[in-house]
């Protein structure tokens, strides 16, 4: 590399710096994407006087420059001479939130939310809030909608009680825009706000705003209020969370839009989270189970990938006795991607099952799906999945007081053994398998027996000559004579 | 397969025997047994099981942690039958596996195994109700006279149904008794099956009205002067499955689990190996979906 301080090494600037004018789109790409390289030839003093005025003009370029532009301005501050002069970043990207293009405009938010954040308190209320302001009024949509991504930041980057007075009632202006555009920017940002708050003005100011817009009459509204139930629910204490953020959930799981649906069974987790077992039983269970029972297959996958983690929050009996028999059905859903999902998330319910019900109910639904027809179903099932969450499972069923329960296991082996492979079964599963041949029990000894013999078939006899005879080998020379027995059983 | 082979498969399904079959079964069994001595000697290693009384899908639970015969070599100390819904197919089973594996399973006998009990505990009853006609009750209460009356495991290990009798102090005692015919009201054969160990010195009266009961002391002696070191009984419901008494001296063994259905208590098998290392293996009654089709009939009074 040329060194650039010399005069030849400015010359590839000076190409840059003609570039960004150039016709041809590539270029101008080419040299925006290396802006901050021209900005270093040519210093702070001259990077603020000159390249960033001249970048202002440039923003009726092609959208794929202006995105690269308002990428680059946001890590720019270093280049202007550090946060003291970091406002004068903010002209440039404030035109740009009003183009109409939703990319640009979301990236420019951003680089001025990271700009934003880095502002001395005097640039904020100076230049920063201002500019928020400006962007509240526009007569273009916009603009509008690019200020509800920032008000969160602005709230949180601002200090006086004043300004924050002042943006939250910018907020619920736009909330009620009479744009449909704009309240979906709002409630997207919902979270946002209700994260920058206090608590009493979350209950006060923000929870009116959230349940105006869950009953906004456009669907893609409601279905983006809807995602803010699961951080409402943690920011709110438990009481406010059930009156003003429950019966929401409740409505909205019966919401005649399905996407609405679809969001809501994404957040019913939290919702529990933030609830409690108890509440959860009464509260969120029984519209958890309607969308588990959804008539649109996407509502019932969202749902069904939720089953595991909902279920660990709540008690076994009422897993057990509701969710369950909805689990089961599931399992046989008409949509491969219904069971794709459960089958991602099914063994993990065992810790909210316990050991009896997880080999009665869980491991058929489990190997049912291990099973499925459809390639991808049973894929889902790798093996990765198969040691995070059965492995345990099985374990810890493996050594059950209940003969019958460690005879149901024995059974589930060799189709185990199919999906795992020799090597990873050997690891997970050999010592077990031999432990099995010297139980109390007949039955367990012999099914032990019967299984070695199935293994032996499906990895072939080198496998069972290096895992099995020398271990069986060693047994012989045990006294107790049921071990005999069976080593005869076993020939 | 043979007839015994194909009877054993049947049996083991819970489906009776034609009373023809069970004739012949009996006729065979009777030349077996009849050979059989009235302290039978036995080898471990031998698995000891006590009562089961007709609890047929019990006793297959008992097969299933136990072991099935003949890979298993068992002693069954009587009450075969009475009282369970199923006594006739235990029995039968049982008496088929005798003759198949002479030298397999051994059978005791049990008050149960009586004209005259089971007339009131529910067997009688049972054959009549599955045949028809009380032929075939007549053809196993004949064999009940054949079984034999205590068996001796190594030399070492004396097991009886009920428990010793002030009449009997040598297993040779025993030997001299002639075991084939209904059992009596008194005596050493009647003592053997009906009587039981209690914390009492000497001898006692039984609540029963058959049998004495008999303490520790009474248990040590007979012990000694017969050279055993351990006597193994059934014949009393222990909540545990089995129960030691008089250190270590003699133990009861139970094998119903939840006695006539409603008990609520475990059972136990006595695992013998071949240098009579014990092992008890306790079990629960089988579970409702393996029983098959619950008996339609409400419980008659003689149950407990």
């Amino acid at each position: 590399m040329e060194d650039s301080k010399g005069d030849d090494g400015l010359y590839p600037i000076a190409v840059l710096i003609d570039e960004l004018k150039n016709e041809d789109v590539a270029l101008r790409l080419n040299s925006v994407r290396r802006l901050s390289t021209i900005a270093l030839a040519l210093g702070e003093e001259r990077t603020r006087r000159e390249l960033i005025p001249f970048v202002s003009e440039s923003n009726d370029d092609e959208d794929e420059v202006l995105l690269a532009l308002a990428e680059e301005l946001g890590r720019f501050i270093p280049y202007v001479g550090g946060p003291e002069y970091g406002h004068i970043l903010l002209s440039p990207l404030e035109s740009l939130c009003t183009v109409e293009e939703t990319v640009v405009r979301d990236r420019a938010v951003q680089s001025l939310a990271a700009i934003a954040s880095e502002l001395p308190i005097k640039s904020v209320s100076e230049y920063f809030l201002p500019l928020v302001k400006r962007l509240a009024g526009g007569e273009w949509f916009t603009s509008r909608i690019s200020c509800c991504g920032l008000l969160p930041v602005a709230h949180r980057v601002s200090i006086q009680e004043s300004e924050h007075q002042e943006l939250r009632g910018l907020y619920r202006v736009l909330s009620q825009d009479d744009t449909p555009m704009v309240r979906r920017a709002a409630a997207q940002n919902l979270s946002g706000m209700a994260e920058t708050v206090e608590q009493q003005v979350l209950s006060q100011e923000i929870c009116p705003i959230f349940i105006k817009l869950t009953q906004d009459d456009q669907d893609s509204v409601r279905l983006l209020a809807v995602q803010c139930c699961g951080p409402l629910a943690r920011a709110l204490s438990k009481s406010e969370c059930l009156t003003s953020v429950v019966p929401v959930v409740q409505r909205f799981a019966q919401d005649k839009s399905w996407r609405v649906r679809y969001n809501v069974a994404q957040q019913l987790y939290m919702l529990c989270a933030a609830l409690g077992a108890e509440s959860s039983r009464t509260e969120i269970v029984p519209p958890f189970l309607k969308l588990l029972r959804d008539s649109e297959a996407e509502v019932r996958v969202a749902a069904a990938s939720k089953v595991a983690s909902i279920s660990n929050l709540l008690d076994a009996d009422t897993v057990i006795r509701v969710v369950l028999p909805c689990v089961k059905v599931l399992a046989a859903d008409s949509s491969q991607y219904v069971r794709s999902a459960l089958a991602a998330v099914v063994m993990e319910m065992a810790p909210a099952l316990g050991k009896s019900a997880t080999i009665e109910h869980l491991l058929p639904v489990f190997l049912s799906l291990l099973k499925d027809d459809v390639p991808d179903v049973n894929q889902v099932i790798g093996i990765d999945l198969l040691g995070e969450s059965l492995m345990p499972a099985i374990e810890n069923l493996a050594d059950d007081n209940h003969w019958r329960v460690r005879l149901a296991i024995i059974k589930y082996i060799p189709l185990l053994a199919t999906q795992l492979g020799a090597d990873v079964f050997q690891q997970q599963l050999g010592q077990q398998c031999m432990r099995w041949l010297e139980d109390q029990v007949f039955c367990i000894r012999e099914a032990a027996t019967q299984n070695l013999q199935k293994l032996a078939a499906e990895f072939g006899p080198e496998w069972a000559k290096e895992h099995i005879v020398p271990q069986v080998l060693a047994m012989v020379n045990n006294s107790h004579y049921f071990h005999i027995l069976r080593q005869r059983q076993g020939a | 397969m043979s007839d015994l082979d194909r009877w054993i498969e049947q049996l083991k399904r819970c489906e009776p025997l034609a009373e023809k079959d069970v004739k012949v079964l009996c006729e065979k069994a009777l030349e077996v047994l009849v050979e059989e001595s009235n302290v039978q000697r036995v080898d471990a290693p031998v698995t000891i099981c006590g009562d089961i009384h007709g609890q047929f899908f019990d006793l297959m639970e008992l097969f299933k942690v136990g072991g099935d015969c003949p890979q298993t070599n068992y002693l069954f100390m009587g009450d075969f039958v009475d009282r369970g819904f199923y006594s006739v197919e235990t029995f039968l089973l049982l008496l088929a596996l005798k003759v198949r594996y002479p030298d397999r399973i051994t059978l005791i006998r049990g008050n149960h195994e009586s004209r005259q009990i089971t007339q009131v505990y529910g067997f009688y009853d049972e054959c009549l109700r599955k045949y028809g006609s009380v032929n075939v009750w007549r053809c196993c209460t004949d064999i009940f006279d054949y079984l034999s009356l205590s068996a001796l495991i190594d030399n070492r290990i004396f097991c009886v149904h009920g428990g010793l009798s002030p009449a009997v102090s040598t297993l040779d005692q025993i030997r001299m008794i002639d075991r084939k015919q209904e059992v009596p009201h008194d005596g050493a054969m009647c003592d053997l099956l009906w009587s039981d160990p209690e914390d009492i010195e000497g001898w006692g009266l039984s609540p029963r009205g058959a049998g004495y009961l008999f303490g520790g002391d009474v248990c040590t002696n007979f012990n000694h002067t017969n050279k055993i070191e351990l006597i193994c009984r059934a014949h009393q419901l222990v909540t545990e499955g089995y129960k030691w008494m008089f250190n270590e001296q003699l133990v009861t063994v139970w094998s119903a689990p939840n006695y006539c259905y409603r008990c609520g208590n475990v059972a136990a098998i006595l695992e013998l190996d071949e240098h009579l290392n014990k092992s008890f293996m306790v079990f629960e009654a089988a579970p409702q979906d393996v029983r098959g089709v619950p008996a339609k009939k409400a419980a008659p009074d003689y149950f407990l």
